[in-house]
């Protein structure tokens, strides 16, 4: 019994010990670096914890409790929607014209295309650093407004608590729309070239065959588009911390800057657990619910 | 008729080349005052040096420490990417070619792992660094890097290995190969495609991320370009010069990278999102 036990657990392992050497490694590290925090914060949220001390008490939803009521997380709630509305509206919108228009054009194509979408590999300190020089109120941006007449339009941009979000979407929807780009124009070649030229033979204006061809077309490509800017918008830190740091005041702060400064720079590391937490809900819900949305638009029809 | 759809080319044509000027102005004037002497700084951004220096480049990289920076950069996003290669492909081959029980638990895990927004784990992640002593290591960076991309490129091991046919791998199994043997002499060696793709994003990734190496790497020493940069920003804020020599450095790799494996980008960054 004892001995068959034994045989057992050695064929078992010989049989899966090959199998170990290509998931263990992956594994250890994904468990214990993504999985596991993902648990953690969760876990942190419902505790005082501040992060350094052995006192660590159970507060069961306290920290949610504040949270509804902290007027700040709010504020840094509507921004983080208001933020990446405007980059969804810019990289999904434009990202789609700019496709469009390069899929039609016959002329330096690959250079056009090139200098359109480089921005997309450069990192978010280096776009804060470019975009914060050009916002200056003696920066490039105002003095090319007062050399075309419209300086009544110049402004302190990251400085002003009316414009600073706006400006700062701009500057991430800048690096970032490459990426839609890429990606329409991918879904665009995919796109029966017939149908073009049918409604060219039926007289149609390419304002038209780009209402009623491509943009139906591209649906499915749009729907991983607003997905991706949605959630990359969402979780963006890097561009708005090495700018404004959410300021000024607190005009362009975001979800996760604002739990940066409560978790990791003020020591509530419980409470900034819970805005981590708010942050997590948001990005699956907002994937999830146009996931249904889709769907139920496909079986509609 | 005809005559309007030509000029309707040439309105694209026309749009399209002012958005890429557009586009491409933000850089190249900072490219501009990178190589401008003091004295030309009042002239406008938008023209190009008049007598191009190098010294703002000598400055921060010697006095500013981005030599020491662009090396610890270097080094994270380099082992980054060749690990990256390795465990994705490994554990993409175990899902793709061999039979284990818990395989759609696995599967399950990866998808879930693809939702979770680094920003929201960032404070329990930096106490699983602190808890191993790795605070201020480049280990302590490259092991929470690797964990958070790594179902992306799993899965984009997965669908290129799915593209391979199964009898290849059958065969060699029946000439008494082990499934080690298999994933390096006859798998690996036609999955080229996937791994330039990982190794190229992962190293993008990894060179240009702050949030991570903000927290764990508190050390000046251990800096990278990231951190580097916006520590001159917060310490030198009317230096444009030296900022912008600071951004050229860290731009200049990646840029070259883009612009050598174009394709390759392209292909990495749509195939995740275009099926």
């Amino acid at each position: 019994m004892h001995h068959s036990f034994a045989n057992g657990l050695r064929a078992t392992a010989s049989r899966y010990s090959p199998l170990a050497i290509f998931l263990v490694p992956t594994l250890c590290v994904y468990l214990y670096f993504a999985i596991l925090p993902t648990i953690n914060v969760i876990g942190f949220s419902l505790t005082d914890w501040n992060g350094i001390s052995p006192v660590k008490n159970w507060v069961g939803f306290d920290n949610y409790v504040r949270l509804f009521s902290d007027r700040i997380f709010w504020e840094a709630f509507q921004n983080t929607f208001l933020w990446s509305a405007v980059i969804v509206l810019i990289n999904v919108g434009l990202g789609l014209v700019i496709a469009a228009m390069l899929s039609r054009v016959w002329r330096a194509r690959l250079l056009l295309q090139t200098l359109i979408i480089l921005p997309v590999v450069l990192s978010p300190m280096a776009v804060a650093t470019i975009w914060r020089w050009m916002y200056q109120p003696d920066g490039v941006i105002n003095r090319a407004l007062e050399g075309i007449g419209l300086e009544g339009w110049a402004r302190p941009w990251l400085g002003d608590p009316q414009v600073v979000l706006f400006a700062l979407a701009f500057a991430h929807s800048w690096s970032t729309i490459g990426l839609s780009v890429i990606i329409f124009l991918a879904g665009l070649q995919s796109v029966d070239e017939d149908l073009y030229d049918a409604a060219k033979i039926d007289g149609a204006s390419a304002l038209q065959a780009f209402r009623y061809i491509t943009v139906p077309a591209l649906r499915p490509v749009t729907a991983v588009v607003f997905i991706l800017t949605l959630t990359t918008a969402f979780r963006a830190f890097d561009l708005i911390w090495a700018t404004t740091q959410g300021g000024p005041v607190r005009f362009s702060e975001i979800l996760s800057t604002y739990m940066y400064k409560r978790g990791a720079l003020e020591n509530q590391y419980g409470y900034g657990a819970a805005i981590g937490v708010a942050l997590l809900v948001i990005v699956s819900l907002a994937t999830l619910i146009y996931l249904r949305l889709q769907t139920r638009e496909d079986s509609s029809r | 008729m005809i005559r309007r759809r030509m000029i309707g080319r040439y309105v694209v044509l026309g749009a399209l080349v002012v958005i890429a000027a557009l586009m491409t102005a933000p850089s190249l004037m900072t490219l501009f005052t990178s190589f401008k002497p003091a004295s030309e700084l009042v002239r406008p951004a938008w023209l190009p040096p008049a007598a191009p220096t190098t010294e703002h480049f000598v400055r921060v990289w010697t006095d500013g420490g981005f030599g020491r920076y662009f090396f610890n950069t270097i080094l994270i996003s380099t082992i980054d990417a060749i690990a990256m290669i390795i465990l994705a492909s490994l554990t993409a081959y175990a899902l793709v070619f061999m039979r284990f029980p818990g395989k759609v638990l696995l599967q399950i895990l990866f998808v879930a792992g693809l939702m979770i927004p680094v920003t929201a784990i960032i404070l329990p992640l930096y106490t699983t660094v602190r808890s191993l002593g790795l605070i201020n290591t480049h280990l302590g960076v490259i092991l929470p890097d690797l964990a958070l991309a790594m179902p992306v490129f799993v899965f984009m091991f997965v669908s290129y290995f799915v593209t391979i046919p199964k009898a290849l791998h059958e065969a060699a199994k029946l000439d008494g190969a082990t499934e080690l043997q298999i994933y390096r002499r006859v798998i690996m060696p036609i999955a080229m495609p996937a791994i330039v793709t990982t190794g190229l994003l992962e190293f993008l990734w990894s060179w240009n991320d702050l949030l991570l190496r903000l927290l764990l790497l508190p050390e000046e020493s251990m800096r990278t370009l990231s951190v580097g940069l916006l520590n001159y920003q917060g310490l030198q804020t009317r230096d444009i010069t030296g900022l912008s020599a600071g951004t050229v450095i860290m731009a200049i790799p990646v840029v070259l990278l883009f612009l050598v494996f174009q394709r390759q980008f392209v292909r990495g960054m749509t195939a995740g999102a275009v099926k």
